[in-house]
């Protein structure tokens, strides 16, 4: 009982014996999709996907589709498995891989979000949401993962994103995004998370030397020190106070970053003011 | 020892001790006569009823050459319980070993294996292995062979009930006349060397082994209306041996009497056993295994039966189902101490749950299984309120869920057959052992051989600790065959060389191999990490490699292991 596929004689020179041989399906024969969305890709493709999303995103850094073809082609053989059995460890991260929970406008309904208490995580949450002009939709599925609860656990990742930035503040600048980053590399060893930390470059001066002193070691620091974030039944947390919250995942909460940039900017309009009104009075 | 002056001389002389003796004390000449102190001598002494020590007492009654030999075996319990044993046709002991084909040959020329009872034995000839660490897995069978002539599958092992092998052993044993060599119910109280009889028997070097009977007055009584040769003699209370067989288990009183080490250490892992059911097969192989093979067919001829391993590293050993008859399966789980008195614990229903949840989940839900309240099942009895429901079935439906997502069909095409469905547990049938590696620096010393688990203890993962006591047996009764026929004194060291050097080497092979592949399935069990991953998947891939790549290296594998 043999493969049923007889590759030609040049490939079988050159493939490798069949237990060493890693590609199961050729591009031409693309097995069928194990979810609706999925799309089975051979090593090559995964390679070439993973590359070009990673040479895209540098550039373009608000191209969230190849951050998210990045991610996915990254996360396996074996970050997103461990993921996944963090979660399967935790009996809430089981219960949510039970019940699947979406996070999508419809099940986050912003109206309610803005009337719970003040400081809870959903009151926080949709503050942030409207703070950065933002919705729960912007998420892209995710197409690149084969195992369907391996799928869920990426894209539960994906929307659960945003509620890290809610609960410390961080804004979506590129500076906040990546404090966000380093922080979830250093609690669920996502690759992509790292791989992203490359866009250090495309900060200002200042800006780096601000993320390197300051958000950078608190993102390590309580990335590590966490409880994992993909644990976190968020909808049940929505109203829970978040200092709580954060107490109990180990979170301390950073400087406020637009606050930061808010009162630099204002020293810099003061000092070019104070300038121009000395050059004018002397002149 | 000094000189002495004699008085008959009148003059300092040097006599020595043997001398003096001779000359002081009179020569009485006796001739088959034996003084009461002179202990009763035997050929062959073995200490030990179980299966090796049985064996070697019927091979050596039924080989024309040993038959003569005065020969005893001690046992401490009853032996005519096993004698009796029988079971109903559904029901298997806990206690099964998976014999080899040498095995059963060697039972088969001793006539032994006429006597235990085929319809309770299950021949398997196809054995899948498979780790929950990687994908890969390795199918040993002879297949490659077979289908070249079209021959009916090759057995790999024949499964058997020790009770089964012991009740056979002991009705041939009684069928060549040797009951009366059966001390059952005999304790040895001391082994030592005997002692140097100046108008007897020099039996210094002898073992002399002190019996105790443990038997009740009354039951001697009611074997008077027995045949002469099952009726043991009454109990001796000394019985010198010219060879001391020890086949007395793990603890051996002879081993100690002949100062041999045993070395090893113990596994922290205790081996848990149980019969259960399974569901049966397709219905086009089903329920008679013992149908007649079409040779003249150009499909592949189905294997009777199969066996099935599944090494769990993070859970501190492999899972084996061994196939029995009517559905049935003997199940061996290696597993941690703290693992198997959980297993114990459950109820029934949950231990086929975390059965089955064994045989097909990762190990990350397997540990979340084995850390789930038990729920003990006397509890369930009295109270019935539906969070008791709940916590009685939290293991079925937790495996139930992960079923659906968990792949059990991973993409290697080489794996034929998924493992089968475990609907059942046979009533008080769960039980552990401990596992432990012994074995002794040496098998023979002077009038002293060891045979069985005195020999060598091994972990069960490879089926092999009884078929190692059967081959001793094997050699030793070749052995003493060897010296009877050449004029030897059976028990003397030369002799005995034979069967060392045929055996020892082999049995530690053996061991230490098992050991070695125990070890090398336990790499990569400490955790969840990068490191443990990599190292699954590189078993994986050696594993995929024995399978296919190396054309000969599985039938060295099989050739080695039967």
């Amino acid at each position: 009982m043999r493969a049923t596929t007889t590759p030609s004689s040049l490939t079988r020179l050159l493939a490798l014996p069949p237990p060493l041989r890693t590609r199961t399906f050729s591009v031409l024969s693309r097995p069928p999709p194990n979810y609706p969305g999925h799309i089975p890709l051979t090593i090559l493709e995964r390679l070439s996907l993973a590359a070009g999303s990673a040479i895209g995103s540098l550039a373009k850094p608000y191209r969230h589709d190849l951050i998210a073809s990045l991610g996915e082609t990254t996360a396996k053989p074996y970050f997103l498995s461990r993921l996944h059995r963090a979660m399967l460890n935790n009996p809430t991260g089981r219960r949510i891989l039970r019940d699947r929970p979406r996070i999508t406008s419809k099940s986050m309904k912003l109206e309610e979000l803005r009337q719970m208490p003040e400081n809870s995580v959903g009151r926080a949450y949709a503050a942030w949401l409207d703070r950065e002009g933002v919705t729960p939709d912007t998420r892209d599925a995710v197409r690149y993962i084969d195992d369907p609860e391996e799928a869920y656990v990426m894209q539960r990742y994906r929307e659960t994103h945003d509620f890290t930035h809610a609960i410390t503040g961080l804004p979506v600048i590129i500076e906040g995004e990546l404090a966000v980053k380093a922080f979830e590399f250093a609690n669920t060893l996502l690759p992509m998370t790292a791989l992203s930390l490359v866009a250090i470059v495309r900060l200002k001066k200042v800006e780096r030397q601000r993320f390197l002193e300051v958000y950078m070691p608190w993102a390590i620091r309580n990335g590590l020190k966490a409880e994992e974030v993909i644990n976190v039944y968020w909808e049940e947390e929505l109203e829970t106070d978040v200092e709580v919250l954060r107490a109990r995942l180990g979170i301390e909460k950073p400087p406020d970053l637009r606050d930061i940039r808010k009162a630099l900017r204002e020293q810099k309009r003061r000092q070019k003011a104070e300038r121009e009104g000395s050059g004018a009075g002397a002149g | 020892m000094p000189a002495r002056i004699s008085a008959l001389t009148g003059r300092s002389s040097f006599i020595c001790a043997q001398c003096r003796k001779a000359l002081t004390a009179p020569k009485r000449r006796r001739l088959l006569s034996t003084s009461p102190k002179t202990p009763e001598i035997y050929d062959v002494v073995t200490v030990g009823g179980g299966p090796a020590g049985l064996a070697l007492l019927a091979a050596l009654k039924s080989s024309p050459v040993t038959s003569h030999l005065k020969t005893a075996l001690i046992e401490i319990q009853d032996l005519t319980k096993p004698r009796q044993w029988s079971s109903p046709g559904d029901q298997f002991s806990n206690r099964a070993s998976s014999f080899t084909p040498s095995s059963v040959s060697f039972l088969e020329t001793t006539g032994s294996w006429a006597h235990v009872d085929q319809t309770r034995i299950q021949a398997y000839d196809e054995m899948q292995v498979w780790d929950a660490a990687n994908d890969a897995s390795i199918q040993f069978d002879w297949n490659a062979e077979t289908q070249k002539y079209n021959a009916p599958p090759q057995t790999i092992a024949t499964m058997c009930e020790n009770a089964n092998l012991t009740r056979g052993l002991l009705e041939r044993i009684v069928e060549l006349g040797a009951g009366s060599s059966l001390f059952s119910s005999t304790s040895v109280s001391s082994i030592e060397n005997g002692v140097d009889d100046p108008e007897g028997l020099n039996l210094s070097t002898w073992p002399v082994l002190s019996l105790e009977s443990q038997s009740q007055p009354h039951s001697q009584s009611q074997s008077a209306g027995q045949p002469p040769s099952d009726t043991p003699n009454p109990t001796p209370t000394n019985i010198a041996a010219r060879l001391l067989v020890g086949a007395d288990g793990f603890n051996s009183p002879v081993r100690a009497f002949a100062g041999i080490n045993s070395s090893g250490w113990d596994y922290n892992r205790h081996g848990v056993v149980a019969t259960l059911t399974l569901q049966p097969a397709d219905s086009n192989t089903a329920t008679d295994r013992t149908h007649d093979f079409d040779l003249f067919s150009s499909e592949p001829l189905p294997n009777r039966a199969t066996a099935y391993q599944r090494f769990l590293p993070q859970l501190g050993g492999p899972i084996a189902i061994l196939p029995l008859p009517h559905d049935r399966a003997s199940m061996v789980w290696s597993t941690t101490p703290a693992n198997a008195a959980y297993l114990k614990s459950l109820p029934p229903s949950a231990q086929v749950a975390m059965i089955n949840a064994a045989l097909r989940l990762s190990q990350t839900d397997l540990k979340y299984l084995l850390s789930l309240p038990a729920h003990s099942h006397s509890d369930s009895a009295k109270t019935d309120t539906d969070a008791d429901t709940d916590a009685n079935v939290q293991h079925e439906t937790e495996l139930r869920w992960r079923l659906e997502h968990t792949d059990s069909a991973p993409a290697d095409l080489t794996r034929q057959q998924p493992p089968p469905f475990v609907t059942g547990i046979q009533e008080n049938s769960l039980a552990s052992f401990p596992l432990r590696f012994r074995h002794a620096t040496s098998l023979i010393n002077p009038r002293v051989a060891l045979i069985g688990d005195a020999a060598h203890t091994i972990h069960p993962l490879a089926g092999q600790g009884l078929n190692l006591g059967l081959a001793d047996a094997k050699s030793l009764a070749e052995c003493i065959a060897y010296s009877v026929s050449h004029g030897m004194d059976v028990g003397d060291a030369m002799a005995l060389e034979r069967y060392s050097s045929a055996r020892f080497g082999r049995g530690l092979m053996m061991a230490g191999g098992v050991d070695v592949l125990n070890s090398l399935y336990q790499l990569g069990s400490g955790g969840d990490g990068m490191l443990a991953s990599v190292v699954g998947q590189a078993r994986g891939l050696g594993m995929k490699v024995v399978n296919q790549l190396v054309p000969g290296l599985k039938g060295l594998i099989m050739r080695q292991a039967s």
